[in-house]
């Protein structure tokens, strides 16, 4: 069965179409709009469902002559992701409205939840790589937006920033390897194909080859890792992920546990038939394993829920990019469920995370205790979560960690590996052994007894408390029957992930084997250091908090603070209030592009031939350049006025000359008009003393710089000139009578072939006579006003100024 | 004489401009904008070839049935007067705004109204 093209668009678009219509919905159901959400994100979801079981792309057309196209590809692997982030989406904008009660800003919350839930199921479903780019980076922008919700919290600023610099910054790459990939396809696929990454994957074993071929190969996996390791939040980058907590909690659990952080994850596995082989295992098991490791230790580190939630994301990313980085189908096996397995219980704690602040009014991890008493449903939703998280059997984290393991057992059979073959397996054993612990802490805020100073918890409303449960019991019955998660959509995830997809079966394990034990070492130890927490938590931090280089994060604020501080310094010796500077930076700047661009070219050679001039042009050439000389050597303004003149006049008498009787007429009248106007104004000005000129040699300097540059442009390009005149010289000699209805070219040229140019210039002429209007006609009114109005005649004067000079280019 | 002649010419106004724009009195610097801007016209126009004046070289056809003649370019004319008139609105439009810095601030010297910040 091939996906429905309008059912597909659909369901992408209509959370857009929600996002637009946010302000309205708002108007009509105010706090509840979250519930106007849950209906358009299953609105979505049912659209998507009905695709269940199809395969294929499906285009609309978007910019032909680029071979850009609006391309979706359906399969089970883009289904699986986009249906848990519209089903997430549904449960997120449920619990929204109790959890945002009361505070401001709301259109703004749900239309970015709106435009993020139509780009990330538009991630999911493109399958165009600059489709796939655009909704790539919408979902930053929308990350962006809702991590900086709190607008007051200078912290939210900071960490809105920083995701937004990691994550887009992260994009570039991705599209620089982007476009190698789609030079490499339109090579061998064709041009029409240059974007299509359905085709590329169909062609995986030609594209691969065709990559090592070219040496393109290294490159577009460093820089597709490189974008979807920001992303997915992998060591070192990622460190943007717990700082983005400071968003609203369902925002958390929505963006940066469920849905976007994976979407580099999604995008590794979905590539993963074409890029699969040893340099592929090395990058991305050994980036994966580092992440799930760090991360979990940093999670045992952390002293708020959200934080300990967050790193412990970044680990969980790491088990599964370290899972597509294991070339064998267990590996695929284990980034495929384990996707599925950690958005649906880690959703349900970031939610969990939610309740527990916003009903008892901390999230710091020492000051909760015993919260079974107050919370008893939730504290059932948690030991689902809060077990799968820690990979215990028989809960649904066990499976994909199993697999994992299998993976990592199974790397030194297929590739010659050496050492690695047994350290990518301990080093996994030793990561988990830290996700055991932390995921044990969490629960255990809900055991023991309560701490005194812990204020009186109130039970959540029911619409907080149905999201997360919906999602502890769809964990549950993926814990009791793992298979049936795997038939329904987990093999078809892995069909469109593995390289020799075989029949998947996960259950509990009814004999021994390796896995087994190094599951059984993981738990057993995890529980035999659970005690000893509170010494584990201590030591980590007084490791890492006296040393800052060994956090990333520190790198991040010198790097940007350096940054800052260079840019102030730049922008105060480049803009530093005196024109001369200004006009220096820029000529400068001018002349030395067009000097290198011609040196570049070999454009210089080509001086030599050139029209030729008569002699009365020469003398009239040189009578402007003495009358221009004349204005800079002139004592009084009235002078400077006068030979300005001059050499205007002789301009047009060089029109006349050059056979240019139109230009020569509007030049003596603008001529005359602009003399009018400078008497005019230096009558009013008196005649100041000449003022010191200071830095002479360098005015010459740079003038003569500008003169030269000038003369050697116009050799460069009179002598590059074509030969006759231009096609579309012809063309108007030609149409002049016939459609114009006129003998002199020119005119027919600006009136008719030109008439919108034209209108362009009357209105900047308008736009100059306005303004000049309003400067006269404003001073006369700010002269009987008081003296505290000046102010805003010369704010007024700055807007007027920047209107003209934008018209002028 | 070759294209010498015109880039000299050409270069001389773009030297002499720029020296002036970079001096202190604002009424000079709207001077020098004056003249790069004349010898901007001057640079275009010699892109489209400077044809002596003779009547076939005008680009006015000599009457509704004849054909054309070969021309001066036509569009680089048309380019050019369209330059004059903007070059015209904004000349005046710098100088009417210097003469209301004049107003405001008593004084055209740019150095100390850079300083004025």
């Amino acid at each position: 069965m091939s996906p429905d093209l309008a059912v597909v668009v659909a369901a992408v678009a209509v959370p857009f179409v929600a996002a637009a219509l946010t302000p309205l919905f708002f108007r009509v159901l105010g706090e509840e709009t979250g519930f106007a959400g849950t209906v358009v994100a299953l609105a979505s979801f049912s659209l998507l469902a009905t695709q269940y079981g199809s395969e294929g792309t499906v285009a609309l057309e978007w910019i032909p002559a680029l071979n850009v196209a609006l391309r979706f590809y359906v399969d089970g692997w883009a289904l699986l992701f986009a249906l848990l982030a519209s089903g997430i989406g549904a449960l997120i904008f449920t619990y929204s409205p109790a959890y945002m009660h009361g505070q401001s800003g709301l259109v703004r919350y749900y239309a970015a939840l709106f435009a993020f839930m139509g780009s990330i199921i538009g991630v999911a479903l493109a399958a165009d790589l600059i489709a796939i780019f655009l909704f790539w980076e919408l979902t930053s922008l929308a990350s962006f937006v809702l991590i900086g919700f709190y607008t007051a919290d200078d912290s939210s600023q900071y960490a809105a920033r920083m995701a937004m610099f990691i994550t887009v910054g992260g994009g570039l790459f991705l599209l620089v390897g982007f476009l190698m990939l789609s030079v490499v396809a339109a090579d061998i696929l064709g041009s029409g194909a240059a974007f299509d990454l359905a085709a590329m994957l169909e062609e995986s074993d030609a594209m691969a080859t065709a990559l090592r071929d070219r040496g393109l190969f290294l490159p577009v996996l460093g820089l597709l890792a490189i974008g979807a390791g920001t992303k997915s939040a992998q060591v070192p980058l990622h460190f943007w992920l717990p700082n983005a907590m400071a968003a609203p909690t369902p925002v958390s659990a929505f963006l940066h546990s469920a849905t976007m952080v994976k979407v580099g994850v999604y995008f590794i596995g979905r590539v993963r038939p074409m890029l699969v082989g040893p340099e592929w295992l090395f990058l991305f098991a050994t980036l994966g394993l580092t992440t799930m490791t760090v991360c979990a230790i940093m999670a045992v580190a952390a002293t708020d829920i959200k934080e300990l939630l967050a790193y412990s994301t970044a680990s969980h990313l790491g088990l599964m990019v370290a899972g597509f980085g294991f070339t064998s189908v267990y590996g695929a096996e284990t980034g495929v469920f384990h996707l599925l397995n950690h958005a649906l219980f880690k959703a349900a704690l970031f939610l969990v995370a939610g309740i527990i602040a916003h009903e008892a009014g901390t999230r710091e991890i020492n000051k909760l205790g015993g919260l079974r008493h107050d919370l008893p449903v939730t504290a059932a939703i948690t030991t689902v979560a809060a077990l799968s998280m820690a990979g215990i059997p028989p809960f649904n984290g066990f499976y994909s960690k199993e697999l994992l393991f299998e993976a990592a057992v199974e790397a030194s059979h297929y590739h010659d590996i050496g050492l690695l073959g047994w350290l990518y397996p301990a080093v996994a054993v030793f990561g988990s052994i830290f996700t055991v612990l932390y995921s044990l802490r969490f629960l255990s805020l809900f055991v023991g007894d309560r701490p005194e100073a812990l204020d009186y918890v109130q039970s959540p409303p029911v619409t907080m408390l149905v999201s997360p449960a919906v999602l502890a019991l769809l964990a549950a019955v993926v814990s009791v029957d793992p298979q049936l998660a795997v038939d329904v959509i987990v093999q078809s995830g892995l069909e469109a992930t593995a390289v020799d997809p075989g029949e998947m079966h996960v259950g509990l394990p009814t004999s021994y084997s390796t896995p087994v034990g190094m599951s059984a070492v993981t738990i057993a130890v995890g529980l035999a250091a659970f005690p000893f927490y509170d010494r584990l938590h201590d030591g980590i931090r007084g490791v890492v908090g006296p040393t800052p280089p060994i956090r990333p994060n520190w790198w991040y604020d010198v790097i940007i603070e350096g940054l800052t501080d260079e840019g102030r310094w730049f922008a105060e010796t480049l803009h530093n209030g005196l024109l001369r500077t200004y006009a220096t930076w820029v000529l400068s700047g001018i002349c030395a592009f067009a000097l290198a661009g011609f040196v570049a070219a070999g454009a210089i050679d080509s001086i030599g031939v050139g029209t030729e001039v008569t002699v009365a042009m020469g003398l009239v050439l040189l009578v402007a350049v003495v009358g221009a000389l004349a204005v800079v050597l002139s004592d009084t303004h009235v002078a400077g006025v006068l030979t300005l003149s001059i050499l205007g006049f002789m301009i047009a008498i060089f029109y006349i000359l050059g056979s240019a009787p139109d230009l020569a007429l509007t030049q003596l009248v603008v001529e005359t008009l602009v003399l009018v106007l400078f008497l005019l104004v230096i009558e009013e000005i008196p005649a100041i003393e000449r003022i010191a000129v200071g830095t002479t040699v360098r005015d010459v300097a740079l003038s003569l710089v500008v003169g030269v540059t000038a003369f050697i442009t116009v050799l460069v390009s009179s002598g590059a000139r074509p030969a006759g005149s231009t096609d579309i010289a012809r063309y108007f000699a030609a149409q002049a009578v016939p459609e114009g209805g006129g003998t002199n070219i020119v005119n027919v040229t600006l009136v008719d072939f030109r008439g919108f140019d034209t209108l362009g210039e009357l209105a900047v002429v308008a736009l100059a006579a306005i303004s000049i209007l309003t400067l006269i006609v404003m001073r006369g009114r700010g002269d009987e006003r008081s003296a505290a109005r000046s102010d805003d005649d010369a704010i007024e004067t700055r807007d007027t100024d920047t209107t003209t000079g934008g018209t002028d280019e | 004489m070759t294209a010498i002649v015109l880039a000299t010419a050409v270069g001389a106004l773009f030297a002499l401009g720029t020296f002036l724009l970079l001096q202190r009195d604002l009424i000079r610097v709207v001077w020098g904008l004056a003249i790069i801007s004349q010898a901007a016209n001057v640079y275009l126009l010699t892109m489209g070839g400077i044809a002596p004046a003779v009547a076939d070289s005008v680009p006015i056809l000599a009457g509704h049935g004849g054909g054309a003649p070969q021309t001066a370019d036509p569009v680089v004319q048309a380019l050019v007067l369209t330059a004059i008139v903007i070059g015209f609105g904004m000349t005046a439009f710098a100088l009417v705004l210097s003469y209301r810095v004049y107003e405001e601030h008593g004084t055209l010297d740019v150095t100390e109204l850079g300083d004025r910040r």
